[in-house]
């Protein structure tokens, strides 16, 4: 039957020669893609730290994407194929605030199969998915990285920390609901069943609001433009946002005096409302909780605190207050502060 | 496409064209298999969105146990259309101050808990509302072990609630309550339902383990491939009962089996029956084989809970016993709380060192009226037959009485400066106040000849482990009498060794105490895994030294009391009490057990801040039926331990362990 498999081999590779497109069931997408998909060995072993990670092949001059990692911290990263050939490839960009870097092999002789960034797709929840990474370093040599299979569980902003940290990337993310961010797994791809590009495995971090580990990746169409900027050469990193605005506003210029907040959680409990404000005049109450304002969620008195202080001079919000058991909804306007 | 691009590969292999149409169909099949399952996913997805509800919470706790309580929002499945939601009950451990549910429309509303199943961790909850979809249930007959199940949450995205893919893995699990699923589960979709690919619910997702019984147990495992979802079916049919707001608690029959309980317990005879509990005023037995509940036939403990798993406090069934070749069946009514176990009392303290040639239980002292005062009972009387026992000695006597309660009586037959007596008793409960004085007994040093393990004030480490320990072992310690062990759990920051011996020294070598004083790790404050080396160390002293197992027992102050307690509730076979300056109950109490007896005492001063809460500690015990002293010291001020003159009394209550 070696035969068999022989021919059915040739005709994916013809397949893809043919239609541009790759595969078309699970299986051939995995043939597909695990020689896409590389073992990274570098800087690592330290504190618990894996010294191995994931890339993929995006040029077929030996550019590799991955996710921006400790393990690049060093001069020259290895690069292990499928077939166990091993190259050394340096950093040559890298975008922290994506989480994704650009690696290109060095001294290379041949052209390598790779990945179309321009397949990148976007997918919908319930999308079954494959993910490819090298994860706990099970595949060393010249076999191919490992495949995970899950669907899309959710499509979400990350909100997650990484240990106490936050990481910087807070964009949109597919959560996959397979336990696809393992050690080593950062930089892994994710394709639809049938072959296309979604997204990069991020690194293993927990959700800050349910505190579970989350498996996620970024989307490829929100990474692509970089990717190709660094390979061109022609990508300018951005500058930092001013992330420290002041607090511009606090509860006591709607005339609102909240409860001490005393604890980590204090809830957003009205003590007295001044006579003759903004808050008096919408008919806010002592004992009214603070629930929303805009639609949001206000976990505590602290937040309450963040979020009327981000307000600028003249903005309109609503708040939802709980009153006894009835929600009330208020209009307020931030007051123009003539000191700005 | 799919078929274009294979009939263009056959056009170019003509040669093997035979081999390849059948190969091509087969991956064709394949793939419209995978095709179509993905399209269903997505269908019973978008069909089971409408009664997904979003939860979230304000408020409340901050940590709870060792979880630190997440803040996220939560989801929930709307069970009927006039505004009612149930979810898991986990999503309000940390005690929230305010419940909103989103309606998959958007607007938020308030919503306010109505009822909790505590069997199957479940909330009920209701809002104003009356155009909610309620969840078409899933029947329970047609749910099969293999088939697609969704677990649906609605925390990620308001708008898309979050889908994992998984299968039934099994049913009936955790004692017949739970369908269990390899799809995720986690804090993430908690409360949210598990779907079939019809897009119906088939159970509610919800952290359980076959262990553990409060409302955490199990998160641990979260997205570990095996979740669990009660049965939407059998929410229904109590749904009626929680909406009247009746709170669900597990049904409880009143036996217990001999043995380890759990998983492995094979043998269904039943070895106690608890006074006043269902199976008691059924006229169950001690010795009855239980061989059916309900219309269940069962022949192991775990066959029993198993059984038990489905039934509620409150409901009525029929149990049948063996007893002997007879079968017994009656018709019996589950309760939610078994009476408290209460050991009953005779009033002396045994003499502990027993004389040669003598018989029996020698008398070491009466308490003032108690049941032995009132029979005329003395010093130095000796008692030699209690109820149907001859000769007890004062391990079986304390266990025969421990076994009664305030109230049963018995006959106590004693010798009194030669003369016999017979007399019937009825015992009292244990006294919680201590008597004013107690004098100690003098033991007889060990002479020179005697070989004796290490005395006097020495640091050890234990062996193979990382912690050490220091101890006072009386200078006259003689292995042929028998001592107390009060093994000393400091503070945080400071394992107070020099005032503590100082302290204890003289009682210790008055009272026959050995003291012994293991040291946290790290001295900042005890961890939890530290219990396992603490029961290790007392084991190696219990070992080395000759210690009555009636008076082990824990003495601490203020931030080792959580550590100490847990330390002697872990080990209810180890630790006889319990002693705490200024430092209350925390967590969960267990029953009481006569076979493991314990005794509490606390210390506070007047204007301790923890006063209100240790009071209440006390009061806690007392319910439950644990003999609990609450000993006010004047002037004792917050965070300071006891002076030299008033720890003689905490000795007198260390002294008092082995009363019967």
């Amino acid at each position: 039957m070696r035969w068999l498999r022989i021919l059915l081999l040739a005709s994916v590779v013809n397949l893809g020669i043919q239609s541009g497109l790759f595969a078309k069931s699970t299986r051939e997408t995995i043939e597909y893609a695990l020689p896409r998909v590389v073992k990274l060995f570098g800087a690592g072993g330290l504190r618990g730290l894996a010294g191995y990670g994931t890339g993929f092949l995006v040029s077929k001059d030996g550019h590799i994407a991955t996710a921006w990692s400790h393990i690049l911290d060093a001069d020259q990263v290895s690069v292990v194929l499928d077939d166990g050939r091993r190259f050394e490839a340096k950093l040559i960009g890298a975008e922290p605030q994506l989480d994704i870097a650009v690696l290109k092999i060095e001294n290379l002789t041949t052209e390598l199969d790779h990945f179309e960034l321009s397949t990148a797709k976007t997918v919908a929840v319930g999308q079954r998915v494959l993910a490819f990474s090298n994860m706990f370093n099970v595949a060393a040599g010249d076999e191919p990285v490992s495949v995970l299979h899950g669907v899309v569980a959710a499509k979400t902003d990350l909100a997650a920390r990484r240990g106490a940290f936050q990481i910087p990337y807070d964009g949109p993310v597919y959560i996959m609901d397979a336990i696809t961010n393992n050690p080593g797994a950062a930089g892994g791809i994710v394709l639809t069943r049938t072959g296309e590009l979604v997204g990069v495995i991020g690194k293993e971090v927990r959700n800050a609001r349910s505190n579970t580990w989350v498996n996620y990746a970024i989307p490829l169409p929100v990474l692509t433009k970089t990717i190709d900027a660094i390979i061109a050469g022609t990508y300018v990193e951005d500058e930092k946002p001013d992330e420290d605005a002041p607090d511009r506003y606090r509860p006591l210029d709607f005339g609102l005096v909240m409860v001490p907040d005393v604890v980590f959680r204090t809830p957003a409990y009205i003590e007295s409302v001044l006579p003759g404000t903004a808050a008096a005049s919408q008919g806010l109450q002592p004992d009214d909780l603070v629930l929303f304002v805009d639609n949001e969620l206000v976990q505590s008195a602290r937040e309450l605190k963040r979020k009327l202080g981000a307000l600028e001079s003249g903005d309109r919000f609503e708040m939802i207050v709980r009153r006894k058991n009835r929600l009330i909804t208020i209009q307020l306007t931030a007051p123009k502060k003539s000191d700005q | 496409m799919t078929h274009l691009h294979f009939s263009k590969t056959i056009a170019s292999l003509f040669c093997v064209h035979v081999a390849l149409i059948m190969l091509g169909t087969s991956v064709c099949h394949a793939e419209d298999l995978e095709e179509a399952e993905e399209k269903a996913f997505r269908e019973a997805a978008a069909l089971a969105e409408p009664s997904i509800v979003r939860i979230q919470t304000v408020g409340g706790l901050d940590r709870v146990g060792q979880i630190l309580a997440a803040e996220g929002p939560t989801t929930g499945v709307v069970v009927s259309s006039d505004g009612f939601v149930i979810t898991s009950s986990f999503n309000f451990v940390n005690q929230p101050t305010s419940i909103v549910v989103r309606h998959p429309d958007g607007r938020p509303l308030p919503a306010k808990i109505v009822a909790t199943d505590h069997s199957k961790m479940l909330t009920l909850l209701k809002v104003d509302a009356d155009d909610l979809t309620p969840a078409v249930t899933a029947p329970a007959e047609e749910i099969r072990v293999g088939q697609w199940a969704l677990a649906m949450g609605r925390t990620f995205d308001e708008n898309l609630p979050s889908v994992s893919v998984g299968i039934v893995s099994a049913l009936d699990r955790i004692w017949g309550k739970a369908i269990q699923t390899d799809a995720k589960t986690s804090p993430v979709n908690y409360g949210g339902p598990l779907v079939d690919i019809q897009g119906r619910v088939m159970g509610v997702v919800v952290p359980l383990s076959p262990q553990g019984t409060d409302e955490a147990a199990g998160v641990e495992w979260y997205d570990g491939g095996i979740g669990f979802a009660i049965p939407l079916a059998d929410i229904n049919r109590v749904l009626d009962r929680m909406k009247k707001g009746e709170d669900l608690h597990r049904g409880l029959l009143g036996v217990s089996f001999p043995g380890a309980s759990g998983l492995l317990g094979v043998d269904p005879t039943i070895d106690r029956v608890r006074v006043n509990s269902p199976a008691d005023k059924a006229g169950i037995e001690s010795g009855d084989v239980l061989v059916k509940i309900g219309d269940t036939d069962v022949a192991s403990q775990s066959e029993i809970k198993h059984a038990m798993g489905k039934y509620y406090a409150g409901d009525r069934l029929s149990i049948t016993v063996k007893r002997g070749e007879e079968n017994i069946s009656a018709d019996i009514e589950l309760v939610a709380e078994l009476a408290p176990y209460e050991s009953g009392f005779l009033g002396i303290l045994p003499e502990r060192q027993s004389s040669e040639n003598a018989e029996g239980v020698g008398v070491r002292y009466v308490f003032l009226d108690s049941p032995a005062a009132k029979l005329g009972l003395k010093n130095r009387d000796r008692i030699v037959a209690f109820d149907k026992t001859e000769t007890p000695n004062a391990e079986v006597l304390l266990d025969l009485v421990s076994r009664m309660q305030p109230g049963d009586t018995a006959s106590v037959t004693w010798s009194s400066e030669g003369k016999p007596n017979t007399k019937e008793v009825e015992l009292a409960a244990i006294p919680d106040q201590l008597p004013d004085e107690l004098r100690s007994v003098a033991i007889v040093p060990a002479g020179d000849a005697v070989e004796r393990p290490e005395v006097g004030h020495f640091s050890g480490t234990i062996p193979d482990g990382e912690m050490t320990y220091w101890a006072y072992v009386p200078d006259g310690y003689n292995p042929a009498a028998s001592y107390g062990l009060m093994v000393w759990i400091h503070p945080n920051d400071d394992t107070m060794e020099a005032a503590i011996l100082n302290k204890w020294r003289v009682i210790c070598e008055q009272r026959g105490l050995i003291l012994l004083a293991p040291r946290a790790e790290n001295i900042t404050r005890w961890t939890l895994p530290e219990t396992a080396v603490v029961k290790q160390l007392v084991e190696k002293f219990l070992a080395d030294y000759s210690i009555d197992q009636d008076r082990v027992f824990v003495h601490t102050m203020a931030e080792g009391g959580p550590f100490g307690l847990q330390l002697v509730l872990k080990n209810r076979d180890l630790f006889a009490g319990f002693s705490g300056v200024g430092t209350p109950l925390r967590g969960k109490l267990p029953e009481n057990d006569p076979d493991f007896r314990q005794q509490f005492q606390f210390i506070v001063g007047p204007d301790d801040p923890l006063k209100p809460r240790i009071n209440a500690s006390v009061e806690a015990l007392r319910k439950l039926k644990f003999p609990a002293t609450l000993q006010e010291i004047d002037g004792l001020k917050s965070g300071i331990y006891p002076e030299k003159a008033d720890v003689e009394s905490l000795a007198i209550w260390a002294d008092l362990l082995d009363r019967i």
